[in-house]
């Protein structure tokens, strides 16, 4: 143990702002395991969930054939985990501090509250979009193999194929997002995973199966059409098979799934994040 | 330095008072001890100190501004409110380069304030696997790396040994020795009386008594006795 001094610390440029909040929250989710675990799983369930449905591309009740459009499309863009994951990862990013009781921690690093609110979504925006590559990435990659392992070749274009690149990143960075806000307003980590796959895997597809003109404006499936994921082609529930219903321009759901973050981010803000921290 | 100063501080929960018209002040070059039994609203004081929960009415400034408004926060204040406050899955090191980050503070600085703390040997470790007094420790190196002028604890000899409160008695000392300000809220009133210059002591949610422990003590009553006399007339 050293001798009890307190020396100065080194001066230095205290740059104060923004960026050094983003700069914490990243620190801080790069700090532990659980970021680097969600990229796994999205790496690992991905190749898992495209094979399946690869192979039962062309049979009863599967994909349409491999050799068709709309069956690389639906191997390729179909399988949208890492979009379940990114909104999973955000949640974890807000609500973790309640749950590990770092909020008090943080909140003496960084007493205006809406500034910390806003660096976490960015974060989770950044950490949603490396899930949405890292999803986009494996399930071309399984596609294209299948696809070649059976002798097709490739009928959609490098340029679509690209645009559904950008729309999974971009689609999961909102996510991301989104999923920050909601955290601040559960707090409840458990609850909110939960509400996250209860939302995402029955509600919107009940509500879609139900409502089939609602399905553009129901936020994850808006943020799949983006990927490229066709409408119908959801991963369970009744929502999948169900065709007909145009999605969103890709500005338009972009704007849209901006603006629910943005909302949810100001009832935060005006609710739950200006709770005492006890 | 700074000076704390609490003035017709109140706090309500529902229908429960946890603090009801508080003030006292805290002068820099002495260890105050802020005294209370459980439930006496020590932690609630602190924390609307600290800007982490909102009064309903009163002030609580340090330096003469309220800790929200404070530039550089963690330049002048290092607080240690709760030993549990800390990732499990993140190593000491990685919690105090956060902080580090956090107050632009010099990053050399975290392995002189492990040293410090005498947790050199476990700054890599995770603190999911750290005892309740190594976490106090790693509490009080966080709040002592970006070099506060004051020290505001809640508990912080909870979970440690005697060689760590000992430890920690030479560290407020040493703080408020170089013009420190140091507020530590306590129920080991033996340690205390070892410890401070003075006390605050609050029952209930209301100021019973303020100033150097020699004159709490100077009818000849040790701290321990001034306290339980002082509180038990606080409940008549």
């Amino acid at each position: 143990m050293t001798e009890l001094v307190f020396p100065i610390a080194a001066p230095g440029a205290r740059r104060g702002g923004f960026a050094r909040l983003v700069r914490m929250e990243i620190l801080k989710l790069t700090s532990t395991r659980l970021g680097y675990a969600l990229l796994a799983v999205v790496a690992g369930l991905t190749p898992v969930w495209t094979s399946i449905e690869a192979s039962r591309a062309g049979r009863p009740n599967g994909p349409a054939p491999l050799f068709t459009t709309t069956g690389q499309t639906e191997i390729i863009a179909g399988g949208v985990w890492s979009m379940i994951i990114a909104i999973v990862l955000g949640v974890t990013i807000s609500s973790g501090e309640f749950r590990h009781h770092t909020a008090t921690n943080t909140y003496l690093a960084a007493p205006d509250r809406n500034r910390v609110l806003a660096a976490k979504a960015v974060v989770g925006a950044v950490g949603g979009a490396a899930c949405g590559l890292a999803g986009y990435a494996t399930a071309l990659a399984v596609g294209l193999a299948f696809t070649a392992s059976d002798g097709y070749r490739l009928v959609i274009g490098a340029g679509t194929l690209a645009d559904w690149g950008i729309g999974r990143v971009v689609g999961a960075a909102l996510l991301g997002a989104i999923g920050v806000v909601a955290g601040s307003l559960v707090r409840s980590q458990l609850a909110a995973v939960i509400g996250v796959f209860g939302w995402t895997l029955l509600l919107e597809s009940l509500i879609g199966g139900l409502f089939g003109s609602a399905r553009p404006y129901l936020p994850y499936t808006a943020a799949t059409a983006l990927a490229g994921t066709p409408l119908g082609s959801a991963n369970f529930g009744p929502a999948r098979g169900i065709s007909g219903v145009a999605p969103l321009p890709f500005a338009a759901a972009v704007a849209y799934l901006a603006a629910i973050a943005l909302v949810g981010a100001l009832i935060a803000a005006r609710t739950t994040v200006r709770r005492d921290v006890t | 330095m700074a000076t704390i100063q609490i003035r017709g501080l109140v706090k309500r929960f529902g229908p429960v008072t946890a603090v009801d018209g508080l003030s006292f002040d805290v002068t820099p070059g002495t260890v105050t001890g802020f005294l209370g039994p459980n439930g006496a609203g020590k932690t609630t004081t602190l924390r609307i100190l600290l800007g982490l929960v909102t009064a309903d009415a009163g002030t609580a400034t340090i330096g003469g501004r309220r800790y929200r408004d404070l530039p550089e926060p963690l330049h002048e204040v290092g607080a240690v409110l709760e030993a549990a406050g800390f990732h499990p899955g993140r190593t000491a090191r990685a919690q105090l380069r956060v902080q580090a980050l956090a107050a632009e503070a010099d990053p050399s600085r975290i392995d002189d304030v492990l040293d410090l703390a005498g947790l050199a040997g476990a700054a890599d470790r995770r603190i999911g696997g750290f005892s309740l007094g190594m976490r106090q420790r790693l509490g009080l190196a966080t709040a002592l790396l970006a070099d506060p002028e004051v020290l505001i604890l809640d508990e912080p000899a909870n979970g440690l040994d005697p060689e760590g409160v000992r430890w920690l008695r030479g560290l407020l000392r040493g703080f408020a020795a170089e013009g420190g300000t140091v507020l530590v809220s306590s129920h080991l009133l033996a340690e205390v009386a070892q410890t401070v210059d003075s006390v605050v002591i609050v029952d209930r949610g209301r100021l019973v008594a303020a100033g150097p422990v020699a004159e709490l003590t100077a009818g000849g009553a040790g701290l321990e006795d001034a306290f339980f006399q002082l509180t038990k007339e606080g409940t008549r």
